[in-house]
């Protein structure tokens, strides 16, 4: 056991040493000596301080010590060193839906963890295991969100520091397909913390998580200016992944997002789709946002979403926050509604904004998009070179958690109490007044 | 167990020690005090003419014949003066324990007194006051009567019992009365007893035994308590010191004033301090007579 403040403890010592020391000090009234004449001595009280040979109160002066060290100790913040290893291990585990096979994740890493070695298990979000890690990854499930690496490596980086105490050095391993989905612009930065190499386990991806087909089968009229823009920008086709019905969706049109990876994009061209109401007024906020693409025109804003529809993502908004196109999961598809009126004339269709807008209409929504696997140079900046990292190296935890303050501080509390009902039932007190009998004494160890 | 071996050195202190009447005893029993009364004993005074009614034996019949006329002797007449000492053995006469100082000096000077008397053949008697029960020996001449005395001192001080009906007792038995005592229990008893008894013509010695640590009380002591009243409890600080010394020397000199006032002679004692029968002889030696005999 070590403390984190061992001044406190010092203190305490120092404190516990005091109160022994005050204990030889009492005050006590002297032993009376007969004198006939006394009658003659003017009243007062008395009270003389003298060094004990052996301490007075030996039960209130060991509770006092007690309560002095665990206060001490409790300040001092003790936390129990457990025996220290060669190389502690933080596996990160993917269980997003990027794995393709969950049971090689589990084997991966089970191979990888041992006793007191943590387990990060990683999708969009993170969770630390640090007992029963080895058993924890046996029963590792796949997840059905994005895989994200940026969290898992900052709460590897916490685990860690928590570590940095039982070993010497400490691995990080990675079990991950590593698909570029998963690496944001902060992951490299992040990754740049870690004192030492990271080592890489690839397994394999899911065959659903490979990208879909792109461009877009638009199904409207010829005539459709919808349809023109795509064709303008180079995405129509017959056969892909993404469909635009710019009429009234059918039930077969339902099935056929909910039955594959597929999104419905449901774009009437006149009127709005379900789930929708008309706006009591209508406006034109002058622009709308999908992604990265916005296109500024004076656009008729007609309908607003009913409240009662909920949706999965939002997928463009007008320019005032209001949602434009929204995302909702079907089976294991989507259905987009997009609620945004095309002007019958004018030129906005051959404009390259509206087709840059189009195309990120069309994209396949998040839930059943894919993307390409990360490639090896960024691979290789993530495993890093050289030796494990130094256990030294790792930067300590901002907090280091304490579990036995609390239980200290309890305990001297107790005992302060304690020493109140020992103090008051073997130490009544004085009162001084010299006509009296009483030969008791009070120690002047009273705090 | 007091015995004769015990007060040996007090005896032997005392031989040829006279403790003289500070005035002309009133008693008719032959002793060695003069004696108001004026008779035809060996001891010549005066002539006196002849008148009617006188003893013709009285006559001096060789005056007559050188002179013609009728004279007839006198003598001086001398008495015996019953005395009667009145010793005080409450708690606060043992003090210093466990020596007893003052209790020892008290009863040594009580009875070389008693010795003192009876050798110049006066009657001689003792009055103890104790707790246990006031032992009294009546005024007698005899030599067994300083066993008696002996006796009746052999106890041990306690207690607070008053020593005013235990002199009144003795009054009514002597014409001379020794108080031996402290004065720390019913001195305004005492004192008016006291002049009671000078005011009926006897002779009253007033005693006062103080000690050593009475007057200089050991300043390591530093909580004081009552021997008679043990709940009187006081700190001896070395201001309540002075106060102490002062209030206690005050009352010693009002003590002295007012025995002295009331016709008695009073003599502080501090066992230890001088010998017994330098203390004897300042006790029993005239000086100018009842009242004006110096304490210390």
């Amino acid at each position: 056991m070590t403390f984190l403040a061992p001044v406190f403890f010092y203190i305490g010592l120092g404190v516990a040493a005091g109160a022994v020391a005050l204990h030889f000090i009492v005050t006590r009234q002297p032993a009376s000596s007969p004198l006939p004449t006394v009658r003659f001595v003017p009243t007062s009280s008395v009270r003389v301080t003298t060094v004990a040979p052996v301490p007075e109160d030996l039960l209130v002066l060991l509770v006092r010590v007690l309560i002095a060290l665990l206060l001490g100790a409790a300040f001092a913040r003790p936390v129990l060193t457990p025996d220290r290893r060669p190389v502690a291990r933080v596996v990160m585990a993917d269980v997003s839906r990027a794995v393709g096979s969950i049971a090689q994740v589990r084997d991966s890493a089970r191979a990888l963890l041992g006793p007191r070695d943590v387990l990060v298990a990683f999708d969009s979000a993170a969770r630390t295991v640090r007992s029963g890690a080895a058993d924890s990854a046996a029963r590792l499930t796949r997840t059905e969100r994005e895989g994200r690496l940026s969290p898992a490596l900052i709460a590897a980086l916490r685990a860690a520091a928590a570590m940095r105490d039982e070993a010497d050095s400490i691995e990080l391993a990675i079990v991950s397909p590593l698909r570029a989905s998963e690496v944001d612009a902060s992951t490299q930065a992040i990754r740049a913390l870690w004192p030492g190499r990271v080592r890489v386990v690839r397994v394999a991806t899911g065959a659903d998580t490979l990208p879909p087909r792109a461009g877009l089968a638009i199904h409207g009229a010829a005539d459709d200016p919808l349809a023109f823009a795509a064709a303008a920008a180079g995405i129509a086709t017959s056969d892909s992944a993404v469909r635009v019905v710019r009429g009234t969706a059918s039930a077969a049109d339902s099935a056929w997002a909910a039955g594959g990876r597929r999104t419905l994009v449901r774009w009437p061209a006149a009127g709005a789709p379900s789930g929708w109401v008309a706006r009591a007024t209508v406006d034109t906020v002058g622009a709308v946002i999908a992604g990265e693409a916005a296109l500024v025109f004076p656009l008729e804003r007609r309908w607003a979403l009913d409240t009662a529809t909920h949706p999965t993502r939002v997928v463009a908004r007008w320019v005032d926050g209001q949602p434009a196109a929204i995302d909702r999961a079907v089976g294991e598809g989507c259905i987009r509604d997009v609620a945004i009126g095309l002007p019958a004339r004018g030129d906005l269709v051959l404009r390259p904004a509206f087709g840059r807008f189009v195309r990120a209409i069309g994209t396949p929504c998040e839930g059943v998009a894919g993307g390409p696997a990360l490639d090896e140079a960024r691979v290789s900046a993530l495993a890093g070179s050289g030796p494990l990292a130094a256990s030294g190296a790792v930067r300590p935890p901002d907090v280091t958690a304490t579990p036995l303050v609390p239980w200290l501080l309890g305990a001297a509390l107790a005992l302060v109490l304690v020493e109140l009902l020992v103090r008051r039932g073997s130490a009544p007190l004085w009162s001084g007044a010299s006509d009296d009998a009483r030969s008791a004494r009070d120690t002047g160890a009273a705090a | 167990m007091s015995s004769l071996a015990t007060f040996a050195p007090v005896l032997d202190a005392v031989r040829g020690i006279g403790w003289p009447a500070l005035r002309r005893v009133r008693s008719a029993v032959p002793g060695p005090h003069v004696s108001r009364v004026r008779g035809t004993t060996a001891e010549f005074v005066e002539y006196r003419p002849y008148r009617q009614g006188d003893e013709p034996r009285k006559i001096d019949w060789k005056l007559v014949a050188r002179t013609d006329r009728v004279y007839i002797r006198l003598s001086q007449e001398r008495a015996v003066l019953p005395t009667v000492l009145v010793l005080d053995a409450s708690a606060s006469m043992g003090f210093p324990a466990p020596a007893n100082d003052k209790w020892e000096h008290a009863r040594r000077i009580g009875i070389g007194l008693a010795e003192v008397a009876r050798q110049k053949g006066d009657p001689v008697g003792l009055t103890v006051v104790h707790p246990g029960g006031t032992r009294t020996v009546p005024p007698r001449t005899r030599r067994t009567v300083l066993e008696e005395m002996m006796h009746a001192v052999d106890v041990e001080p306690a207690g607070a019992e008053p020593l005013a009906p235990g002199m009144r007792e003795a009054m009514r038995r002597c014409a001379r009365l020794a108080i031996i005592t402290d004065f720390l229990g019913d001195a305004d008893d005492l004192l008016a007893l006291g002049r009671t008894f000078v005011a009926s013509g006897g002779e009253l010695h007033v005693i006062h035994v103080v000690d050593k640590g009475e007057l200089e009380p050991d300043p390591r002591k530093l909580l004081l308590a009552d021997p008679e009243r043990p709940e009187l409890r006081r700190p001896m600080s070395p201001p309540a010191r002075a106060e102490y010394l002062r209030r206690f020397a005050a009352w010693r000199d009002a003590l002295a004033r007012d025995w002295r006032h009331a016709g008695a002679v009073y003599t502080m004692v501090v066992p230890n301090t001088e010998s017994m029968r330098g203390t004897i002889r300042r006790l029993t030696t005239p000086s100018g007579g009842a009242g004006t005999r110096s304490g210390r």
